[in-house]
């Protein structure tokens, strides 16, 4: 599903929301909560290195030659992502969530003398994440049936080189908030669908990164959820 | 047991023609070019001649401390056993490895050099003989001394030599005024220029040299736990002979060179740490090729990227690649 698909697919839900209940709308407790929906992640640096030579001068540490230099970059990138949640209280829920993605790696070459300074068009990944982490519903409403809500929780990375020829693992953290808009339901024991958008700041440790660093970078998820 | 005496690859001060990569020593045999290499342990005489500069025991410190240095590579097998002193200088086909100093004044610009006699039914080096040019003033300081030619460093290069390696281009010089090269810099001991009398930073091996020694003589595991990269390098749809082709680990930074070294300008490095490569494909320089290639290779092209990494998958080899390098 594109990310456009799913913007159309929530502009028609939001259309049909004609059954306004008098009653604002919030979790339930003791429900679940399955959401689908498109992601988008921010590009992030994975890495500046040098290509060095040992120059040629006397003494025990003399100063390296650069060939060149190489920049990674993992550009930004829309997936999909799918969230399943059990609400404890109706403000708090816990959830397991898993996203893909094929991110590209691309380098920036610089300081070649023989060559001038290019960006590569870089090698695709196939990235899997999962997660888990909770959902608290703030105690207060956007209109009638906005709900704003914080989020954090972290999991698991996975990402493949093109050809799946090695895989690189490492962890995901986040924290960020978002809205839950209740299209249908959201009282009673009615069940109810709606949509969500989370923006969330995430932390990457380990997996794809030439200098072992931590990473941060936005995610910004639409989704369509469902409440049992 | 059919032996010939073999290439003599030496290392040189300065030269009008430099350079190869983390390259093996080949034999023909049977239609076939087959790796140089020792039937293990290597047993070695040093020469009891004084060069100078230094003594004979000094060199014998100097191949002590090189010979420790390649057998301290993890991801290869490599003994050396020193058998003693002799009287005998290096260079006779005698059945003995020797290495030591030799007055050599009609080599003015050869630091050393390394001969073999090889079993040419298998490859096997039966006897291979080092010499260290007494023409020129040598050291063995710890921190190294201007104007004098480190020992410990061209005897680690020899030993390279001596144990199947051949030169390695990854490296950049500049012509000098009397129409010579000096090297800037390298990225590998087996550059066959030496650096500037006085330094001592090759001393230590670099990944090319890891490398190569470790596709030569494999530690345990060594196939299993290391990847490889195969492509062409290709010039207006046809394969392109005698291209430099460096691999660069972003990871690590680690620099490993080869040449596509057919007519379909095929390449292929292995024993590389598992991960993604960036590959750049040079030109020779003019002054190198005849050294290296005895059929004439294309250098008329401009140093090129690969448009993307490439990955050395750990016990196995990448998807081939092709790189197009455009004319100059």
């Amino acid at each position: 599903m594109t990310l456009r698909t799913a913007c159309l697919i929530v502009l028609v839900l939001s259309s049909t929301a004609s059954a306004q209940s008098a009653e604002p709308p919030t979790l339930r407790a003791h429900r679940a909560t399955v959401s689908g929906g498109v992601t988008w992640s921010g590009s992030y640096p994975v890495g500046t290195r040098n290509a060095i030579l040992r120059s040629s001068v006397v003494g025990a540490s003399p100063p390296p030659f650069t060939l060149f230099s190489a920049a990674s970059t993992v550009a930004s990138i829309a997936g999909l992502e799918g969230r399943v949640g059990f609400a404890v209280t109706r403000n708090l829920v816990v959830e397991i969530g898993g996203a893909f993605a094929k991110p590209r790696v691309s380098t920036a070459i610089s300081a070649d003398p023989e060559v001038a300074a290019q960006v590569l068009e870089g090698e695709e990944l196939q990235q899997y994440a999962f997660d888990a982490g909770a959902v608290w519903q703030l105690p207060f409403r956007f209109g009638r049936r906005a709900r704003p809500f914080v989020s954090g929780g972290g999991g698991y990375l996975r990402q493949l080189h093109e050809g799946r020829t090695l895989v690189e693992t490492g962890q995901i953290y986040y924290a960020g908030g978002g809205v839950r808009y209740w299209i249908r339901g959201g009282s009673g024991t009615r069940r109810s669908l709606g949509v969500r958008a989370d923006a969330r700041a995430t932390w990457k440790k380990d997996g794809i990164d030439f200098d072992n660093r931590t990473r941060t970078f936005p995610t910004v998820s639409a989704f369509v959820f469902f409440e049992f | 047991m059919k032996r010939v005496w073999f290439a003599i690859v030496a290392i040189i001060l300065s030269s009008q023609s430099p350079a190869q990569a983390y390259l093996k020593l080949g034999a023909a045999i049977g239609g076939q070019v087959i790796d140089v290499s020792w039937r293990q342990p290597v047993r070695y005489f040093v020469s009891d001649r004084d060069g100078t500069g230094a003594t004979a025991a000094d060199l014998r410190g100097a191949i002590s401390r090189a010979t420790a240095t390649w057998q301290a590579v993890p991801s290869a097998t490599v003994r050396f056993e020193f058998l003693g002193a002799t009287s005998v200088a290096p260079g006779g086909a005698d059945g003995r490895t020797t290495l030591g100093f030799l007055d050599r004044p009609d080599l003015d610009r050869v630091l050393g050099s390394t001969s073999f006699l090889i079993d040419t039914t298998n490859g096997a080096i039966v006897e291979a003989d080092v010499f260290f040019n007494t023409r020129f003033t040598w050291s063995v300081s710890p921190q190294g001394e201007a104007g004098r030619v480190d020992l410990e460093s061209v005897v680690l290069h020899e030993l390279g030599h001596l144990l199947g390696l051949g030169h390695s281009a990854l490296g950049e010089t500049e012509r000098t005024g009397t129409g010579g090269r000096r090297v800037l810099a390298s990225g590998a001991v087996m550059f066959p220029i030496a650096m500037t009398a006085g330094a001592i930073a090759d001393r230590v091996l670099q990944p090319d040299d890891i490398a190569g020694i470790s596709d030569l003589y494999p530690a345990a595991g060594q196939v299993e736990s290391t990847g490889g990269i195969t492509g062409r390098v290709t010039k207006n749809g046809q394969g392109l002979l005698g291209a430099h082709v460096v691999a660069f680990n972003p990871e690590s930074g680690a620099l490993v060179g080869n040449f596509s070294l057919n007519m379909s300008g095929e390449f292929a490095m292995v024993r590389l740490a598992p991960g993604p490569y960036l590959l750049r494909v040079e030109p020779l320089d003019d002054a190198e090729i005849d050294s290296f290639f005895s059929t004439a290779i294309d250098t008329d092209f401009r140093v090129t990227y690969a448009s993307r990494m490439v990955v050395a998958p750990k016990g196995g080899s990448s998807a081939s690649i092709e790189i197009k390098v455009p004319p100059k």
